[in-house]
């Protein structure tokens, strides 16, 4: 018999914990040209803003070692549009769905998650508070914590389904965000988006992102996610959706561990669009092989001695 | 056209090299052989590796029933990895992706102007212009003779120097300008290094249907991470040269000069 793959955030149950990271997928209805996206817990949508953003001038990416920069600048359709014409689609492939939402005022995420949470096919909402690239926005909400927690509790107030937030990994403490997060409301957190990157193209001595610094992504930030993830889940109760360099089903295993509850596929789909049907092949498979029924018994079931990690003591 | 596109497999089957530093492979390859259009491309990757990490994109240079050739300069990680395949290695292949040039009507006549690794594109333009009874001409330019790559088999292609050690004296444009005094194609289209797609808008599009084909740094190939704008003519919007292009009419998008 094969495993229970099923987890939980907030009312919301996930066939598995498998989802893609915003903006990775574009709207996740291009997914269904490379494997049947029914398969996935959740695919969870770019980043929407009100009104369409064009995003920023090339060059918005760079490859480094084992990682990638970007610098998009959240460009996308719009809510409205998003709403008319690619939820349509989703809903015909069969998609679970969350929608990650960025914006530049606080009455503009309650904008947006007011008219999300009239689509009931919208089965949750990712909060958008630490884009790195949009200057006068996203990061600055993402690093405040007064500003996070009256954004979570506005949003908190109109939107009655699945809410996660998505934390900022350049802070000291991320630890603290995932709390106040917690405190105000939220189902679940996302640890983390991308790290603030820069790399230089040493014959024109221009740097190879256009806006200088761009967010860093891919295999070369996994360890760095995966000690966030860690801190996180010794701080809050509620699940932690692990996103950071993730390329083999073994990363996903790895993070469960590590105390998340769920595990975001960015930068590997673009290496392999299909990853996700095959890291289920990967996990059911050792599921089966270690004799493990549940897969939430793998969650924060790392073998740690709380002495070495006295700084990480829940208080 | 996306939507066709499919992951598949390609076998090696051998690699030439026919310039300096630059490279013909060929792949089994009968999914995407037999789906893809000139101008088109594919995205290679090495899934079992981290670094290099992205996919790398190409434009296909020969497709004919399940044999696939891609033609590059071996200049980077990626590049220099499909060089030293061996036969029979397997390599990842997504495609075909993207928007190719205009489909070509018999009875009419196509320039196409290529620059360095754009030569990729010369067989299979010839090869749909023979099969459409397209008159077809090339006008193929480098830095020295040594690094034009020779196309056997492939006639009507003149060539460009721009040290004047084979063909014409200058570069590829100059030498259309020179061959436009004499004549003018139906259509005119382009390939090669953006320099020379920004002379050449600037030189024919008023004059002539000019179709370009856009060279411009891409993680994934598939519209997924939004990453490869190509600014839109006269308005503050961007297409994006993996789903649009990479092939635009030349009056349609404008190059970002200086940064």
């Amino acid at each position: 018999m094969s495993a229970d793959l099923r987890v939980h955030i907030g009312g919301l149950e996930l066939k598995n914990p498998l989802m893609t990271a915003s903006g990775t997928c574009g709207y996740g209805d291009e997914l269904g040209d490379y494997f049947n996206v029914s398969i996935l817990g959740a695919v969870v949508s770019k980043s929407l803003t009100l009104k369409p953003k064009i995003g920023n001038e090339p060059p918005r990416v760079a490859e480094v070692s084992c990682g990638m920069l970007n610098s998009i600048g959240l460009a996308n359709i719009g809510v409205q549009r998003f709403i008319s014409e690619k939820l349509p689609k989703l809903e015909k492939l069969g998609a679970l769905l969350i929608v990650n939402i960025a914006a530049k005022r606080a009455e503009d995420y309650v904008s947006l998650a007011d008219a999300l949470a009239k689509v009931s096919f919208v089965r949750g909402l990712e909060l958008n508070l630490s884009c790195p690239n949009v200057k006068e926005g996203g990061i600055e909400f993402g690093t405040d914590l007064g500003t996070l927690s009256s954004i979570v509790k506005l949003v908190r107030k109109v939107f009655p389904r699945t809410l996660i937030v998505k934390l900022t990994p350049n802070v000291t403490r991320i630890s603290e965000f995932a709390k106040a997060a917690e405190n105000e409301g939220a189902d679940g957190v996302t640890v983390a988006n991308t790290y603030v990157g820069m790399a230089i193209d040493i014959h024109s001595r221009l740097p190879r992102i256009h806006t200088v610094t761009g967010g860093m992504s891919g295999p070369a930030i996994k360890p760095l996610t995966m000690a966030k993830v860690f801190e996180t889940s010794k701080a809050v109760r509620i699940p932690i959706v692990a996103s950071g360099g993730v390329f083999v089903w073994q990363d996903f295993v790895e993070y469960l561990m590590a105390g998340a509850t769920a595990v975001e596929i960015g930068t590997a789909l673009f290496t392999k669009p299909d990853a996700p049907a095959r890291f289920l092949e990967g996990i059911t498979d050792y599921l089966s092989k270690e004799n493990i029924k549940r897969i939430d018994e793998l969650i924060g079931s790392l073998r740690v001695n709380p002495e070495n990690v006295p700084h990480l003591k829940r208080n | 056209m996306p939507g066709n596109s499919v992951l598949e497999t390609a076998i090696t089957i051998d690699t030439l090299e026919v310039a300096n530093r630059t490279f013909i492979t060929r792949f089994r390859s009968p999914k995407i052989a037999c789906m893809v259009t000139p101008g088109q491309f594919l995205m290679a990757s090495f899934p079992e590796t981290s670094d290099p990490l992205l996919p790398r994109a190409f434009s296909v240079s020969d497709a004919q029933e399940e044999t696939m050739s891609l033609l590059y300069v071996a200049v980077g990680k990626g590049t220099g990895r499909i060089a030293k395949l061996k036969p029979g290695e397997p390599v990842v292949m997504n495609g075909p992706l993207g928007r190719g040039f205009p489909d070509m009507k018999g009875g009419t006549s196509v320039w196409v102007a290529v620059g360095g690794s754009g030569a990729a594109l010369i067989p299979i333009l010839d090869r749909a212009a023979r099969k459409t009874g397209t008159e077809i001409t090339f006008y193929y330019g480098a830095r020295t003779g040594a690094q034009l790559v020779n196309l056997d088999g492939i006639k009507n292609i003149n060539h460009a120097t721009d040290d004047g050690s084979k063909g014409f004296h200058g570069n590829v444009v100059e030498m259309l300008k020179e061959e436009m005094k004499k004549g003018r194609p139906g259509q005119l289209f382009g390939c090669g290094p953006t320099p020379m797609l920004v002379a050449m808008k600037k030189g024919f599009e008023s004059q002539i249907q000019t179709y370009l084909s856009v060279e411009t740094p891409m993680a994934c190939g598939m519209g997924f991470c939004q990453g490869c704008p190509v600014r839109k003519s006269g308005e503050g919007d961007y297409y994006l040269a993996c789903k649009d292009g990479p092939v635009f009419s030349a009056a349609d998008i404008e190059f970002e000069v200086g940064r």
